[in-house]
Formats: C-alpha cells, structure tokens, sequence
C-alpha cells in the first residue's frame, strides 16, 4: 500500500514552496479576480422581478426565466407568474383584486395593497432611457 | 551544534520564513485587489426602498455616500409618515381623524400638533380655493362605490350636502382642538394628508443629514437637490388618456426642491352610460368635477400641491391658471377636451412627449 | 503491513469526518457547497500513503459524514462525494507523475480548484440549469479555494513533515 519512496520524495518537497506552487497561486489569482471584474461587466442589473412582502424583499427572480411563485402575505398567499419576459398576479386574496386587474406587465409594477404585496419589474432599458425618477399621476 | 550545522539551521528556518512571507503577502494582495474591485466608497448613489403605508405605495430615494446613513435616513422617513398615517387615517378607528369624526357635533377633540396643522392647512386652501377644496367632503365621498360601481341617488346626495363646508370646522389653536359643528359631518384628509407627509418625510431625511432626495407618495412627490450625476429629479406626468401602455406618460419635469402633485380622473373610477363618474367631487353638487382630466400642481409645499391639484381640478382651467398665477405657483391643466394648460412660468420648462400621431401636444 | 495500513486509514478517515462534519455547521451562501478543510486529511494521507489510501480516505470520510449530518444519497451527499473525488483524484494523478513538480501547496491548490469545478459543474447539471448564476458564482469561489488551498496546502505540509515514518 504505502510506497516508501513516494514518502521520502514526500518529506523533501515540503522543505519550501516550489517554483510551480508559486506560479499555481498567482495564475489561480489573476484569474478568479480578472473573473470576478469581467462577470460584474458582462451581468449588470439585468431585468428583474422583484417581490416585496410588507416591505421586506421575498424574492429577485429573472424575468426571462418562466417561473411561478407564491408569497406570503399578511392575508395570505399571492401566487405571481413569471411567464414569457412578462409578468402578472394570479392569484391574492384581496377583496378587489385590483392588482390583478392589471394581467400581465413588462415594466413597472403591480401592488396588492390589502396583501402588502409588491411586484418590480427592474431594471428596464425603456424606463431607465427615460431616466424618470418618479411619476406623478 | 557545530557552526555549519547552525547555518544550516538558519538558512533552512529562513528559507520557511521567506515562504511563509511570500505567500502572506500574496493572499494580501489578493485580498485587497478583490475588496478594492468590488467597493467603490467614496461614490454617492441613490438609494431606493418602498413600502405599503398610508394604504398606498410610498418611495423613498435618498442620494448618499454610505448605505448606512441612507438606510437611517430611509427608515426615519417612513416612521414619520408612520406617525402621521396613524394620527390621519380616515378608515382606522383608532386615528385622531376618526375621533373628531365620531364627536362631531358632540365635542371638540383635543389633537396632536400635526393632526392640527394639516387641518389648518386643510382650511387655508379652501379658502384660497373658494371653496373648490373641502375637507368636510366626507359624508358625501361615502356615498360613492367606486369599485362595486355604485351611484347615489340625488335626494341622498341633496341631504348630505349641508354636512359640506369647511366653515363648519372650528379650531382653538390654544386647546389644539378641533370641533365639527354639526353631526354627521366628517373630514376626509385624503386630498391634503400624502402631500403633508411628503414634507414631513422630506424634513426628516434632511433631519438626518441628508442633501438630496425624493419622497414619492402615491404620485404625490417632493424632490430636493440633486442626483449624483449633478441632474434635478426627473418627473413623469401621468397621461390621463393613454392609447397604449408604452403612452403612460405624457410629459417629464425637472425638478429640486419642490413639490409636484397630480390629481386626475382616472385613479378611481367608473363609466356607466358612457358618463365617466370619479372620485373627485365637488363639494357644492356632490357629483364628480367634470371641467379637466387630470391637474398637476408645483409648489414648494406638498400640503399645498396635494390640496391645490385637487381644487383647481374642480375650478377649470380658466379660474385655476389665474388662481395660480397669482398665487405664484404652477400648474398644468389638461381640461376635457385634452387641451392642455400651463402657468406661464412652466413654458419650457416642461417636456412633452410626442404622442401617437406625431403630434407634439402644446397650448 | 496490512493491518498496520488499515489502521493508519482509519485514523485518518477519522479525523478527516470529524473536520468535514464541523465544516459542514459554518454558513455557506450556497447550501452544499464547502470550502474542504478537510482536504489537509487528504493531501497527508496522498504525500505520505500513496493514492489508494488517500482515495480510500476520501470515499470513508463522504459516506460516514453525510451518514452522521443525514444527507446520504441527498444532494448534499453528492457535491461532497463529487468535489471529494475529483479533488483526490487530481492531486492524486499529477502527484504520480510529477510527485517533485509541486509543493503541498501546489498539491492543495490543485485540489481546491478541481473540488470547485466540480460542485460547480455539479451544481449547474443537477439543480440550477442556468450557466448564469455559475458564472457569477464562480470567480468568489475559487478565490475562496485559493485562500483556503494555501491555508490547507501549508498545514498538510506541516503535518507530513511532522509525523514519524514509522507510527501511524
């Protein structure tokens, strides 16, 4: 099992660090920092929806993955789905489901108030080509 | 130990030390060019946070160095605007609001100062409105069903209609009370309590140190000093008739240090017979004010631009331009017809956005 | 020296446990997915015992600890079987050919980069299909298995140095 002399050869390299360890490392360096720089360009905000319960976030989903989520609300469950780049409340359980009123968006918003349920849709190119800031109205 | 084997040693201990520095300094060097890539601390930013109070969707954006102070200032806002909704609420029994509701021509009700100030306030701009603005609108606004579309009928809406004036509303500045004259009478602050709190959120986040920011309040904002790129708050005005939804918009507005608050027919409301019925009534006939589409008003003050959208929406264009401008405040009106108004002052400053045919809309 | 062999693996395959059990209760911005401490177990048992025993090693300390946590057979059970196998198998063949080319830093540095790769890999074919949050994930990681391959790499060395030919 056990072979002495890959032992012994064992025992001597430990001595120091060879040359081979030491380019190891700083490739092994260079690379995940220069990884790191490029994945921060290459994926900005991106398009997001994000899902607020009662002001605190519950979920960041992507809006290009179909996906259909339920969330907890104070009255109880609000079932958002993510379908096609598009977005839109299924399901709440307020008395005017006005939030569903809306179908589905692509860009802005939709709130279940009774449920304090809020749906985001972030980081649009038209708004932020728009750069507005608030909308009064 | 002979001195050859010592400087074996000490050349065997030196040679692990020199390892052991070099790769401690090398996982330094990592360290910091990961944290140095990824923090930029000096940067100011905007940062934005929103929650569900005062039954609607309020935005805090606050422009900072660190996410610490912003947050702080973030949170500050909201506890006051916390505060006022409990004093203010209309549909809380437990409000200061619902107590003078409940005494009305029993007794007056000794307030908070803020809950004595908005209804101060409240009453000025009726004054300046003649009237067109009315707090003691709220006997008359429960008669409407905005959602189940229900319409009173004329003889409810005659009977109630004595309950509207604010006249009727008594104040004692010394005791901080408030009295309504007559029973049945009830105070709606729904047009003047978001644009309060919007100054009172701005106040706080200045409070806390903060040099620019902008408070959203269901569409009634104020905004003050400047993004991080040296820009004023961009502002989008809602399009009360949009053909489509990439048309929500009808025209942007630079703004810092001031208030901007839009009152229009397509918040709340119902079409029956081809007769669209709203909810901003007018105080003297009990049924919707049908001369503009939608009001937006700029001020200073958002107490001023919440109460003044709605009154001026009720005057018309014509007396609401010449109220304004005398006032010294502005405005832009689009009446029924889609004509839209501006105060002079605003002329250019305002950007409209072309709409569907190309047209670009303009006085 | 069959006995004395078995011996030596089971010592080590029990220390390696009970350093990866008490990796497993830090916090990981990913469940599953371990810095492998536990790795100096490893690349001792590699330098001191030849491959077969550190892979023995290896193969021992997964199964016995997602035994003792709960996770055997579940997905946590895989990434660790997997970043364990291939990270020994790595350090394992370069070794055989080349046993002078790299220090136990080297040896462990290989080790953490192939014990990543692998869960990544892992990671994007059995729960998360989207290459996208791999991709973002994956610089932060191996940064940290660099980090943590030095720490491992210099520790496992002094350990081989330290421990007698002779006793287990």
């Amino acid at each position: 099992m056990s072979s002495p002399k890959i032992s012994r050869a064992g025992r001597e390299i430990t001595k120091g660090a060879t040359t081979a360890d030491k380019i190891l490392l700083i490739a092994l360096i260079i690379i995940s920092v220069s990884g790191f720089i490029f994945i921060k360009k290459a994926f900005p905000e991106g398009t997001d929806v994000k899902i607020e319960v009662n002001g605190k976030p519950a979920y960041l989903l992507p809006l290009n993955v179909d996906k259909t989520v339920s969330v907890k609300g104070i009255n109880g469950d609000t079932i958002v789905e993510i379908k096609d780049r598009k977005v839109r409340i299924n399901e709440s359980p307020c008395p005017n489901k006005i939030c569903m009123h809306d179908g589905w968006i692509q860009q802005g918003a939709l709130i279940c108030l009774p449920n304090r349920v809020i749906v985001t849709v972030t980081g649009n190119k038209d708004r932020d080509n728009r750069k507005i800031d608030a909308i009064s109205g | 130990m002979g001195m050859t084997e010592k400087f074996k040693v000490k050349s065997s201990k030196l040679k692990v030390l020199k390892t052991y520095a070099f790769y401690a300094s090398a996982l330094l060097l990592f360290c910091s060019i990961f944290i140095l890539s990824a923090c930029s601390p000096q940067k100011e930013k905007v940062y934005r946070k929103s929650k569900i109070l005062m039954d609607t969707i309020i935005t805090v954006n606050v422009v900072s160095h660190s996410a610490e102070d912003a947050n702080r200032a973030i949170e500050q806002a909201f506890s006051e605007i916390k505060k006022l909704d409990k004093f203010l609420n209309f549909f809380s029994d437990k409000s200061e609001l619902s107590e003078i509701n409940r005494n009305a021509g029993k007794k007056p009700v000794r307030v908070s100062r803020d809950t004595f100030e908005v209804i101060e306030k409240a009453i000025h701009s009726s004054e300046k409105t003649n009237r067109a603005f009315d707090i003691t609108i709220g006997p008359l606004i429960s008669l409407w069903d905005f959602h189940n579309k229900v319409k009173p009928e004329e003889k409810t809406i005659r009977q109630k209609i004595r309950l509207v004036n604010y006249k009727d509303i008594i104040l004692d500045k010394n005791a901080s009370s408030v009295y309504l004259n007559k029973k049945g009478m009830r105070i709606d602050l729904g047009g003047i309590a978001k644009g309060y709190a919007a100054d009172k959120a701005v106040a706080a986040m200045k409070r806390n140190g903060i040099k620019s920011g902008l408070v959203s309040i269901a569409g009634d904002i104020k905004a003050f000093g400047l993004k991080p790129d040296g820009k004023p708050w961009k502002i989008g005005i809602r399009n009360s008739r949009p053909a489509n939804e990439d048309d929500d918009i009808m025209a942007t507005i630079e703004l810092t240090d001031m208030a901007i608050s839009t009152a229009g027919d397509y918040e709340r409301y119902f079409i029956i017979d081809n007769k669209r019925y709203h909810h901003i009534l007018d105080p003297k006939t009990g049924y919707p004010a049908d001369k503009c589409r939608s009001v937006s008003i700029i001020a200073k003050d958002g107490f001023i631009t919440d109460s003044f959208s709605t009154g001026i929406f009720i005057l018309g264009a014509e007396k609401g331009i010449k109220l304004l401008e005398d006032m010294g405040i502005d405005g832009i009106i689009v009446d029924k017809d889609g004509k839209i108004h501006t105060t002079k002052n605003l002329r250019g400053k305002i950007e409209f956005t072309k709409d569907q045919q190309g047209r670009k809309r303009n006085n | 020296m069959q006995s004395q062999d078995k011996y030596r693996i089971a010592l080590l395959s029990a220390y390696a446990v009970a350093i990866h059990s008490f990796e497993s209760l830090l916090p990981s911005p990913v469940p599953w997915l371990r810095l492998g401490i536990a790795n100096i177990i490893t690349l001792a048992t590699l330098v001191l015992y030849g491959f077969r025993a550190a892979m023995m090693v290896t193969l021992i300390r997964v199964t016995l600890s997602s035994l003792f946590i709960g996770t055997f057979l579940g997905p946590g059970f895989v990434m660790s079987f997997g970043g364990g196998v291939s990270s020994t198998a790595a350090m394992g063949i370069i070794y055989s050919i080349f046993p002078r080319l790299f220090g136990p830093i080297g040896l462990s540095l290989i080790g953490a980069l192939f014990h990543n790769i692998a869960q990544l890999f892992l990671a994007y074919i059995l729960f998360v299909q989207k290459i996208e949050p791999i991709l973002i994930v994956s610089p932060i990681l191996i940064l940290l298995g660099t980090l943590t391959g030095v720490i491992n790499g210099f520790i496992g060395g002094l350990l081989i140095k330290n421990i007698p030919k002779k006793s287990p």
